[in-house]
């Protein structure tokens, strides 16, 4: 009995004895079934990658065109009105809008009875104005030449504010506008306007709220 | 002879040329079934012509949320943003159409407005650049109608929006630089033209809705002058605007 503990004691220390001697050895070399070398290439490819550039989608969001048309100046006629203006479309729908345009006054009924009566000096009567507006493509659709031809085009209300100067006074001035655009190209288009310029003035004696109403005729690009 | 055949090879660079301009558009390749072409970019043109799945679809360029392309037979029409989103590049790749815009990582702000300044009418527009979410620098160019004078008001600040994950509302303060130049109407003159200003603002803004954002803001300008007097003015402003 003691014979068989002393042996079992001995053969767990040789054991130990042996992972103690075998712990800084190297692992056995797996064994590799060799390739067959390659020959040197005498060409060494030189491959450069390519760039590959995906190209970038121009937006043309912007209008950019100019006007003229005739402009009812309240109390003082009706006149060539000229001007340009430029539009960012937000949407299909949506467009950001402004004009900046000039006509001249004539004269009042007033002015043409009594020669010698003048109600707004000469430098007074330039008619300046600039607008801020927000408009609407109400009425998309497709307008037809003839048999084989359509254009697209948009009918459209406009309304904003800016400012009239007139007998030499900036003025507050609210902007209602209905208007046509017409594509003769995609990027070329044609437009009819009906503006209401609104302000408040007293020139005429009394304050009052006059209202200036243009009708214009432009050509605007997209870009 | 010569000069026909300088004509000839002239010809031919500049068909070259015209052919490297042409392959400067975006190529996609169809991945759903068909493609659909507009004939104008808006939703009630009617469909005009379909491209088929695996064909090439040549985009020209774009405009709001449409895309005119060219399909492999030469005819041109219009795609909707959503359906030319899912078409694949050559590679395999999903094309590379721009997202539409997102409130939350707007970068750009450009917008106009109606307000009150020193109690006259105002007309406001502005553009706006986000440093960080609730970090913006603005420029703003004013005209306020008075009676007695006319302003123009350029003014140049910071503004801190305090909850910038708050969509439709969340509040703003501010403050800046201004100038304000005043263009006598009716007399005495000012005894001032121009005045450098400083301000504080207190304002909120949110979402509208696509691309449309609101902006509300109230000043308070304190006016440097030569006068020897304590003078100050009020403003306040509503903006729409659209953001990039």
């Amino acid at each position: 009995m003691e014979i068989r503990l002393s042996s079992v004691l001995l053969a767990a220390a040789l054991l130990a004895g042996c992972s103690w001697f075998h712990r800084g050895a190297k692992p056995a070399p797996e064994i590799v079934a060799e390739e067959p070398q390659a020959e040197p290439s005498i060409v060494e490819p030189q491959v450069t990658r390519r760039e590959v550039k995906t190209p970038k989608i121009k937006s043309k969001d912007f209008e950019l065109g100019a006007y003229f048309g005739a402009l009812s100046i309240q109390d003082f006629g009706t006149n060539a009105v000229y001007g340009v203006s430029g539009a960012y479309h937000v949407s299909e729908d949506i467009f950001l809008q402004g004009y900046v345009g000039r006509s001249k006054a004539g004269t009042t009924s007033l002015e043409d009875v009594f020669p010698d009566i003048t109600v707004v000096s000469e430098s007074g009567r330039r008619f300046t104005y600039y607008d801020l507006d927000v408009g609407y493509n109400v009425l998309p659709g497709e307008i037809f030449l003839g048999r084989g031809r359509a254009f697209n085009s948009a009918l459209y209300v406009t309304v904003g504010m800016g400012d009239v100067k007139f007998a030499d006074k900036d003025q507050f001035a609210l902007n209602f506008g209905v208007g046509e655009r017409l594509l003769i190209t995609d990027w070329l288009a044609l437009h009819l306007d009906v503006r209401d310029h609104i302000f408040e003035t007293d020139l005429t004696g009394r304050t009052k709220n006059v209202d200036n109403i243009e009708a214009t005729i432009g050509l605007t690009v997209f870009y | 002879m010569r000069r026909l055949l300088a004509l000839v090879l002239l010809l031919q660079t500049l068909q070259v040329g015209l052919a490297g301009a042409a392959e400067k558009n975006l190529v996609l390749v169809v991945a759903d079934p068909y493609l659909e072409m507009h004939s104008g970019p808006g939703r009630g043109f009617p469909v005009v012509y379909v491209i088929g799945r695996d064909e090439l679809v040549t985009v020209i360029y774009s405009r709001t949320d449409w895309f005119k392309v060219r399909a492999p037979t030469g005819q041109e029409g219009w795609v909707r943003r959503a359906d030319l989103a899912r078409t694949l590049l050559a590679t395999g790749e999903p094309a590379p159409i721009p997202p539409y815009p997102d409130f939350s990582t707007r970068r750009w702000e450009v917008g106009a407005g109606y307000g009150v300044y020193n109690h006259e009418n105002l007309v406001t527009a502005y553009g706006d650049f986000s440093l960080t979410p609730s970090l913006d620098i603005e420029l703003v160019v004013q005209q306020a109608f008075g009676t007695l004078d006319n302003r123009y008001i350029a003014s140049f600040g910071m503004r801190h929006t305090f909850i910038p994950e708050w969509k439709w509302f969340s509040p703003t303060a501010g403050l800046g630089a201004a100038y304000q130049y005043i263009e006598d109407v009716v007399p005495p003159a000012p005894l001032q033209k121009s005045n450098e200003m400083a301000y504080v603002s207190l304002g909120a803004r949110g979402f509208i809705t696509r691309r449309f954002m609101w902006r509300a803001d109230w000043r308070h300008y304190v006016v440097f002058n030569d006068l020897n007097v304590y003078e100050d003015l009020e403003e306040w402003k509503l903006d729409l605007a659209v953001f990039f």
